[in-house]
């Protein structure tokens, strides 16, 4: 497995392990077990809250810098929705 | 000028791609490589086989081997690949030796992740994806009492359903606290976990696979939380990309273990192309790669893949991935981001919520269902939606990623038409009620 992705499957497990606690709560429903041993609690309580200082637009600069497809040429990206009055 | 263009892979993907070569240009030759005994029937079928919802396995497949020879489509049943030699365009095929191609399509699918246990080679243990091993199974369903499902994934879900309504006493193992975790909220999951209880499966969450168990064959499962005595586990854990071939041969790879591709499905190398589960695609909104989704969308990428090879133009587009899927009692679906997932992100969002009718209340089989609508909270522009009921999920998780797609706004949608027709649908829309509900949370009025 490349580091590229080992990085984005853990990251990934973990915040959404940090999400289903956070989720799980908001709604009272059955959460995540406590994290166990040297690698869940740093991914869990290092990794993820550092993630979330973090904001949005220098997180996704990061995600994208990965090697992947979203790299290539995809065309329909040249011309977003752009943006509107309210609909009402 | 005709081309020679070889399909590694007879599944959805496969089969599209060498329907899109011959799009293309008729007097291409394409010939499709499977190690299996069919090509072209739906796997995701299987389940409902299972559960007796469909009463043979001969209605899954989508044309008989002979549609096949009338459509100029050589397909070699039974006949793996060991290898693609990039630079001199031929592949080694068992039996066949070395076989040229000028152009060539990817479509070698997914693996499921291996559990990691112990017990691993007992007898007992099935993987759903063979049609021909999934019949003999269904004959050793009968022979069956107990059944251990491990993981909760899309198809996970669809098998704890189809062996409740088999009548087997069905665990159902996962390591996250809910079912269908990854993607799925908990307030969306709720009625299906209640309808399972209804239905007599055994739910064990935040449980993780310890074992497999038994002497030769399978007699439990030893988990986090002890021993699940059972005559049969389905193991449906997560998918994924099957690149070994492609990845050997030098194909890139990228993050999530899927080829990388353009939006030609054009791979890292020339003439080589790649569509289905063994393929990245760039998410619409995040323009990240996923991979492992659908069949519509394994096969429409196998049509531009084919399409592209066999000398045409067509481009795919980044994915907003509708989704749906019958679970206990009830329909599940969605599209794109639902809260645990843009939580997961740090993306943020407001929620508009209602709970509404699918037709007229006083029309019989009126059903109930609870949308929830994600926006990004500036313009209020749709990022997600989930929903759970019973009739028509579907039809609105397509609408919905559209919706995504083109940029629709929780203003639009409250201001949206619908159909009302009592036997069909109501006077208000879910969808418009969850929209304007979003839009008073937004401003502060909800």
């Amino acid at each position: 497995m490349s580091l590229a992705g080992w990085l984005r499957g853990n990251a990934e497990h973990y915040l959404l392990v940090a999400a289903q606690d956070s989720v799980g709560r908001q709604y009272g429903a059955n959460r995540p077990r406590r994290p166990r041993g040297v690698q869940e609690n740093f991914w869990l309580r290092m990794f993820a809250p550092t993630y979330r200082v973090f904001p949005w637009a220098l997180r996704i600069r990061v995600i994208r810098a990965m090697p992947g497809s979203h790299r290539q040429q995809w065309a329909s990206w040249d011309a977003p929705p752009t943006k509107r009055d309210p609909g009402v | 000028m005709p081309h020679t263009t070889l399909v590694i892979g007879g599944g959805a993907a496969g089969i599209g791609a060498a329907g899109g070569v011959k799009a293309a240009d008729p007097s291409n030759e394409v010939v499709v490589y499977t190690e299996f005994e069919d090509v072209g029937y739906s796997p995701c079928g299987i389940p409902y086989v299972h559960g007796k919802e469909i009463d043979s396995f001969e209605r899954l497949f989508l044309a008989q081997k002979e549609a096949y020879v009338q459509a100029k489509i050589d397909v070699h049943y039974e006949t793996r690949v060991n290898s693609i030699d990039l630079k001199r365009k031929v592949i080694d095929a068992v039996g066949e030796g070395e076989v040229r191609w000028d152009r060539l399509v990817i479509a070698t699918g997914f693996d499921y992740a291996d559990p990691g246990v112990p017990g691993g080679d007992l007898g007992g243990l099935y993987y759903v994806k063979n049609i021909r091993r999934a019949m003999e199974w269904d004959k050793v369903l009968d022979t069956v009492k107990s059944a251990v499902v491990v993981h909760a994934t899309p198809l996970g879900v669809e098998m704890t359903t189809a062996l409740a309504h088999r009548g087997l006493e069905t665990h159902l193992i996962d390591p996250n606290p809910w079912a269908l975790a990854d993607m799925v909220d908990p307030d969306i999951i709720a009625p299906v976990q209640e309808s399972w209880l209804e239905l007599g499966v055994n739910l064990h969450f935040n449980t993780t696979l310890k074992s497999f168990d038994g002497d030769r064959s399978l007699s439990g499962v030893t988990t986090s939380a002890g021993t699940i005595p059972a005559d049969l586990a389905v193991i449906c854990t997560h998918k994924q990309s099957n690149v070994t071939l492609a990845a050997t041969a030098g194909l890139k790879v990228g993050s999530t273990g899927g080829l990388i591709v353009n939006e030609r499905m054009a791979t890292s190398a020339p003439d080589v192309f790649a569509a289905g589960d063994c393929a990245e695609l760039p998410h619409g909104l995040t323009r990240v790669g996923v991979s492992g989704l659908t069949g519509s969308h394994a096969y429409a990428q196998g049509k531009v893949a084919g399409f592209n090879a066999g000398g045409g133009t067509k481009a795919y587009q980044p994915v907003y991935v509708p989704w749906g899927t019958p679970a206990g009692k009830w329909v599940i679906g969605g599209a794109s981001f639902g809260e645990t997932l843009a939580t997961a992100l740090g993306i943020p969002y407001v929620v508009g919520r209602a709970e509404g009718i699918s037709r007229a209340r006083y029309y019989p089989g009126v059903k109930p269902i609870k949308i929830k609508l994600l926006a990004e909270p500036d313009q209020l522009r749709l990022i997600g939606a989930q929903m759970v009921g019973q009739e028509g999920i579907k039809e609105r998780a397509d609408f919905l990623a559209t919706a995504v797609k083109f940029g629709l706004t929780l203003r639009d949608l409250a201001a949206m038409e619908n159909v009302y027709s009592p036997a069909i649908g109501a006077l208000n829309e879910p969808i418009a009620m969850a929209a304007q509900n979003g839009v008073d949370n937004a401003s502060g009025g909800g």
